[in-house]
């Protein structure tokens, strides 16, 4: 998760235009999920892969193996779906097993394909997004879509903390490695236990000196802060128009 | 040119779970445009003073004038007051609520109710003449310790408040950025802003202040020109402080053959 906040501040479409790229994003993803069409999950992990390689600079390397994070997951939960026991055996193979056999159809096999590229094609959407585009932008773009104040303020807050909470219980970690706080499985737990009551009790405290912060720049209830809008290139729109046609036009053959 | 902007009158403050007060009977007068060093130990009262200053603490007892009237604690008032006197807090993790840097500046002339325009602009020239604009684009949890003290005073700097109180500003900060910090508070102070300032560093107070406030036990021990309050042992002692090492010199110039001593040692020992 760290890996892709530091990512996404150094991407090449970090300027992009963020409603441009939410837009493209979510309605590539729509399209995806609607259509469960192979074709059109391949097109899509090709050109969010290009796009997030090629023009966000992201390592292959580094994509690919994200890439398998979800892969893990999708294997897992499509076995139940590609591979039946019963005790009459199916057209696509069949291993006895005693008087069953562990056998799958042609038409499972096909559904699990689909549901494996459709969601990789997915998770490919959010990656394009995330790893283009800091969060402060993502708030712009959910203001924009007129989600609730309070909710876009609290995002904003918890977002700045958790950077601030992660540094301070690895400061408590290393203090407390450094006096033999992790010897044995059973003082390991215990300085886990404090580690983590010391970081809620910092925390509250935090909180309360970051509101005496706040009033004092006359703070009254509201966050209001300077939108970084950059400004839509026509260029993009067209592509992004003109992409979102073609896999609609891919789904419906 | 002696016009007082900001005048405190037997502040008491206890905080909710001591039953020691923090401020206890504290009376003081700052200067209009004038450098003033508020020094004293840890948990001498300074930050409770500070915070009292614009209202976010309310005292208990005793009042507190800004240009010669009470502080009004109305939601106006403070609003008002808060606009007048800008705190630079000690640790800019405490101050920075947001991830991006012009959206953490933009917040107090937003505040203030200036438009997105003149914000922007307003953000932008405030990044640039304190250098903030080569690492403007990062996060703010990417930022050092330095350059996010940098930010925390943008912040403030950019509300052109008439009086700023950093607490601490060099605590924590290497050379280079102490130096940086140093260089824009003298800058603030030429442009005519009053300046309070809480250190611990007696060779700093002692060539920058036009006053300084010694602070001991929620109380004003006593206050006067460096020369003055650096030339009472009796006041240091009480206060726990140490003489700046130019005056020590000047009193003792033994010192400087110990110094000496020392630089001949390391010397040979490296060859």
């Amino acid at each position: 998760m760290i890996i892709i906040d530091k990512l996404c501040y150094t991407s090449g479409l970090r300027y992009v235009n963020t409603m441009e790229k939410f837009v493209f994003s979510m309605l590539t993803l729509l399209i995806c999920i609607i259509s469960k069409s192979i074709t059109v999950s391949v097109v899509v992990l090709l050109v969010t892969g290009f796009l997030t390689v090629g023009k966000g600079g992201v390592s292959l390397s580094r994509y690919l193996k994200f890439m398998t994070i979800p892969l893990v997951f999708l294997f897992l939960s499509t076995t139940a779906i590609l591979v039946n026991i019963s005790h009459a055996p199916l057209d696509a193979f069949a291993i006895p097993l005693g008087s069953y056999y562990l056998t799958g159809s042609f038409y499972g096999l096909l559904k699990g394909a689909r549901l494996i590229f459709t969601a990789l094609a997915g998770v490919s959407c959010l990656y394009f997004l995330s790893f283009s585009t800091p969060i402060t932008d993502i708030l712009e773009v959910l203001k924009r879509l007129h989600v609730p104040g309070l909710i876009i303020e609290l995002m904003l807050l918890i977002y700045r903390h958790i950077f601030i909470m992660l540094h301070t219980a690895s400061a408590i970690t290393n203090a407390q490695h450094s006096r033999l706080g992790n010897k044995n499985i059973r003082i390991a737990k215990k300085s886990f236990a404090a580690m983590m009551s010391a970081v809620f009790i910092l925390s509250v405290k935090r909180g309360g000196a970051l509101y005496n912060a706040m009033e004092a720049r006359c703070y009254n209830g509201r966050i209001r802060v300077l939108s970084e809008e950059r400004p839509a290139k026509y260029s993009e729109i067209l592509f992004i128009a003109g992409f979102e046609l073609f896999l609609v036009y891919c789904s419906r053959r | 040119m002696n016009d007082t902007i900001l005048k405190a009158e037997n502040l008491c403050y206890t905080y909710e779970a001591d039953d020691r007060p923090a401020l206890d009977g504290l009376s003081l007068e700052l200067h209009r445009g004038k450098k003033i060093a508020c020094m004293g130990s840890n948990g001498s009262g300074k930050s409770t003073f500070f915070l009292c200053c614009n209202g976010i603490l309310r005292p208990d007892s005793g009042t507190v004038y800004y240009n010669n009237l009470p502080l009004d604690y109305s939601k106006k008032g403070l609003l008002n007051i808060r606009s007048k006197i800008g705190i630079v807090f000690q640790d800019p993790d405490n101050q920075l609520f947001s991830a991006s840097v012009a959206q953490e500046i933009s917040f107090g002339p937003m505040n203030l109710g200036f438009s997105e325009s003149d914000t922007r602009q307003m953000v932008s020239d405030i990044m640039e003449k304190l250098g903030i604009t080569p690492f403007a684009h990062k996060p703010v949890h990417a930022l050092s310790g330095g350059q996010k003290k940098l930010v925390a005073i943008a912040d403030i700097l950019v509300m052109r408040p008439e009086l700023i109180i950093f607490d601490e500003p060099a605590a924590a900060l290497d050379p280079l950025h102490t130096e940086l910090v140093h260089d824009i508070i003298g800058q603030v102070t030429k442009e005519g802003i009053t300046v309070l300032m809480a250190t611990h560093d007696v060779n700093y107070a002692f060539e920058w202040a036009d006053e300084i406030l010694v602070f001991h036990n929620g109380k004003l021990l006593d206050s006067g020109s460096p020369d003055e309050i650096f030339s009472n042992d009796t006041l240091l002692e009480t206060a726990s402080l140490k003489p700046p090492i130019v005056l020590s010199i000047l009193k003792n110039p033994e010192i400087l053959n110990t110094y000496s001593c020392k630089r001949k040692h390391t010397f040979t020992h490296s060859l």
